[in-house]
């Protein structure tokens, strides 16, 4: 059907009246037509034209959101690049952290034994000059020791694969230590330290919670160049605040949030010229979110800068169960000479630097040592000797049982005996072990003064076997 | 009878009882709980509306209730009649407000701007998700007021980013009396406007089956305030569109103008525009706006159910299987089905993916007054919590 119900055959058959009715209705549809474009927007709200103006913006809003999705596509896609470029960081951060860890701990064994041939070294008796330089020798390698350990906690903070081992104990276990050893390093520099003693029972990792304090201490003796370092506790409602203060010269405003980032120096810092890595407030920012136990920072320029931590309070029912598997021999012995003489230490260990070195380090303090890499090599030269403490590496190789239960195995043996496992492996699990196992653990690298202090506590009559 | 459907926050119960009481019973058995926040309803025009009101107002005193009379239901059995089937909304995944605006002939957009406020205001105060991205409004208008273009794109242009959709009342093809529900009693001459706020994904549809032919009509008499068109061509309307269908001036009957609609060619889409009936004078009356100078072209019907079948299977593609769709679906439509014996097919589609609606007089969608079309909007499913 056409347009029009005419003809479309020949014109010339149409009659007159016929083309003249086509005429009419041509000029009809013509006239609505215009109209109908002359009313155009038909802007008088006639209901055509509110629907026709419907459709109109209904198309707009279409195609809007056409553009909105074409937008939102091209944002997704941007994102999933971002997405992919951070997953290649955080791979390559982890690949990092890993090989950081896995270097440090390589050096780690080395430097322990080093440090044990050093400190065996000193105590013979040396031409003066000799003396001095062995001096050197051990402080040299101390800061290495340092610095490689620094190096070590941030990358296994970093790894995530440090866990908090929470504990009851007396804050004064902790802090006693620490403010004897920081009294001698403040007294170096010409600083007195204030120490105000606290008997309160706090839970949290001890080993942690010292690497934050001694971060501070540090700190605090590092940079101030006259007055005194204050330690000190204060009762908060939501635990101790464990205050660490100085009269330095204090950390300007702006680098109050700078200063916890890692290998950040304040410019003081950078004056002094002083062997740091600038990784302690790092360490200390990674370890207060770990523990959950906040830091806070109050600092006047020119006059000192308070560092604290705040630690909740143990509940009393816990504190007193776990009391017993605390070495007491966290705190110094004064009198470090006769305890050890002819006490019976054995070691195992399948290094033979180790070996050699802790042969000459225990000789030295007088203990009557037998080393081997294995509990039947040690048995056979033992002459039926009965050991006092054994030390035992926790790894001694990939075939064999662990230091802890050839430990076990032992103790079984031999009652009464007292064990300490040595490890580079820092899980706090491992040492969880240990203390339920009724063990103690050290950390490699070895630190020859909490050696010493530990077997003092072991080989005295209160600190042995429970 | 009562059927009822439950799932992901609404409830869906349907009577075929014949008496307002009972049938309004069966509804508060089936939806009442401490947790229904509102009530949207389809009935029959056949029920007696004064008693189908008092008793609905007993029923569900503390909650807004909504509805509308129709030219036929969409129950959880799919497509029925002499009916009514509400569902009940629950105030912990759906937030919702009712307006009525209650003259249509006067509403301009200084009315429609403080009413959309209020809703929103009052949809905001207990509101599940932001209210601009996480809501739609649903709109029930009197099918025989030949308002509707007016009072959409008002409300259109006052709702903003909000989008709409909803349908005209019908009374069973009597072209009599078609009413809306609101503040507990029907109305005529007005619309009902509920805007719904809900934490689930939804998406406001609307579908048709209809194909363009070549033939082209031009509007060259028209009264449009009531919607009549007297020529087309220069001709009297009803004899040249029964010319062009073929069939004799005395057979254009509804089931006609279904299997032949007539459409406006606007920014590239087809939008029908229904005839609603032959005059004496040999003009036809539309179910919508028509203007001098308009131009009309022939559509045929593609097959109805591929249509409803993909639209249905596109919408559980973008958004999983409906938790409960609210249909709007023109009376045409239900008339060709009829015509060709495919409602219980069509019911079955519909019962698949949990339509709940009724029969038109026209449909709305974004602010446009359309015909002959399925419109509405489909619920989709929280997101569980375990996966």
């Amino acid at each position: 059907m056409a347009l029009f119900q005419l003809s479309t055959s020949d014109d010339t058959t149409l009659s007159p009246e016929a083309l003249r009715e086509e005429n009419r209705r041509l000029r009809k549809v013509c006239q609505a037509l215009m109209s109908r474009v002359e009313s155009g927007s038909g802007a008088d709200g006639a209901p055509y034209a509110a629907f026709e103006r419907s459709v109109l913006l209904a198309e707009q809003v279409k195609e809007r959101t056409d553009a909105l999705h074409r937008a939102l596509d091209e944002l997704g896609q941007a994102n999933a690049r971002l997405q992919a470029a951070k997953a290649d960081a955080d791979a390559a951060n982890l690949s990092k952290t890993k090989f950081l860890a896995a270097v440090s701990h390589d050096l780690l064994q080395p430097l322990n034994a080093a440090r044990l041939f050093v400190s065996a070294l000193e105590a013979h008796s040396l031409p003066e000059a000799s003396t001095t330089l062995v001096g050197h020798v051990g402080r040299s390698l101390k800061d290495v020791e340092g610095l490689l350990g620094t190096l070590v906690d941030i990358s296994r903070l970093d790894a995530g694969v440090l866990h908090a081992d929470k504990a009851p104990f007396a804050v004064s276990t902790l802090l006693d230590a620490l403010a004897e050893e920081y009294r001698q390093v403040a007294a170096v520099r010409g600083l007195s330290l204030h120490y105000v003693p606290s008997h309160v029972m706090v839970e949290s990792d001890l080993a942690l919670l010292a690497r934050v304090i001694r971060n501070f201490l540090s700190n605090a003796v590092r940079y101030t160049e006259q007055g005194h370092v204050l330690l000190g506790c204060r009762r908060r409602p939501e635990g101790v605040e464990i205050m660490v203060g100085d009269t330095g010269p204090g950390i300007a405003e702006q680098q109050r949030e700078a200063i916890f980032l890692e290998f950040q120096r304040s410019p003081e810092a950078q004056r002094h010229h002083s062997r740091g890595l600038g990784l302690g407030l790092a360490i200390v920012d990674r370890i207060s979110t770990m523990l959950e136990q906040p830091v806070t920072l109050a600092s006047r320029s020119g006059h000192g800068s308070l560092f604290s931590i705040t630690v909740p309070y143990a509940s009393s029912h816990a504190a007193s169960s776990r009391r017993s598997a605390e070495p007491r021999g966290a705190v110094a012995d004064d009198d470090p000479g006769s305890p050890l003489a002819e006490c019976v230490v054995w070691v195992i260990d399948d290094d033979e630097a180790i070996i050699d070195g802790m042969q000459a380090l225990l000789g030295s303090w007088g203990c009557r040592v037998r080393a081997a890499a294995t509990a039947s090599a040690l048995e056979a030269t033992s002459d039926g000797e009965t050991p006092d403490v054994l030390l035992v590496d926790y790894h001694l190789g990939d075939h064999r049982e662990t230091g802890l239960a050839l430990a076990a195995r032992l103790r079984r043996r031999y009652p009464g005996l007292a064990a300490v496992v040595i490890t580079a492996n820092h899980d706090a699990q491992l040492s969880r072990s240990a203390r339920e196992a009724g063990m103690h653990c050290l950390l490699k690298p070895l630190k020859p003064m909490r050696l010493r202090m530990l077997l003092v506590s072991l080989l005295t009559p209160q600190g042995s076997q429970g | 009878m009562t059927t009822s459907l439950a799932n992901h926050g609404t409830v869906v119960v349907a009577s075929r009882s014949a008496n307002a009481e009972q049938a309004v019973q069966a509804l508060a058995e089936g939806l009442s709980h401490a947790d229904l926040g509102g009530v949207i309803f389809f009935c029959s025009a056949e029920y007696d509306l004064d008693r189908l009101s008092a008793a609905l107002d007993r029923a569900f005193p503390t909650v807004p209730v909504s509805g509308c009379t129709t030219a036929g239901e969409i129950t959880p059995e799919g497509y029925d009649r002499g009916s009514i089937v509400a569902i009940g909304f629950d105030h912990r995944v759906f937030a919702m407000e009712a307006s009525l605006v209650d003259d249509l002939d006067r509403f301009a957009l200084s009315d429609a701007q403080p009413l959309v406020d209020d809703l929103t205001e009052r949809c905001r105060r207990r509101a599940l998700a932001p209210v601009n991205e996480h809501s739609f409004a649903l709109t029930l208008l009197d099918g025989l007021s030949s308002r509707e273009e007016q009072v959409l794109a008002t409300l259109d242009a006052a709702l903003g980013r909000i989008p709409s959709f909803g349908g005209s009342a019908g009374d069973d093809n009597h072209l009599a009396h078609t009413h809306v529900y609101a503040n507990g009693r029907f109305h005529s001459r007005a619309a009902v406007v509920v805007m719904i706020n809900t934490c689930l994904p939804f998406e406001v549809f609307s579908t048709h089956h209809l194909l363009p032919l070549a033939h082209k009509l031009v509007v060259t008499e028209a009264d449009r305030d009531r919607r009549r068109v007297v020529e087309l061509n220069g001709l009297p309307a009803a004899s040249v569109y029964a010319d062009l269908v073929g069939v004799p001036l005395d057979a254009l009957v509804p089931e006609v103008f279904a299997r032949h609609p007539l459409a406006v060619q606007l920014g590239g889409q087809h939008f029908v525009r229904s005839i609603q009936r032959v005059n004496d004078d040999g003009s036809l009356n539309f179910y919508c706006a028509v203007e001098n100078g308009i131009v009309l072209t022939a559509m045929q019907p593609a097959p109805l159910l591929d249509d409803l079948n993909r639209m249905l299977d596109g919408v559980t593609a973008r958004l999983g299987p409906p938790s409960l769709m609210i249909g709007c679906d023109c009376f045409l439509r239900r008339m060709e089905l009829e015509a060709v014996d495919h409602l219980e097919q069509a019911s079955a589609l519909l019962r698949r993916s949990r339509v709940i609606g009724f029969n038109t007089y026209g449909e709305q969608h974004h602010g446009m007054h359309v015909n002959q079309t399925f419109t509405g909007v489909a619920l989709g499913t929280l997101p569980t919590l375990d996966e």
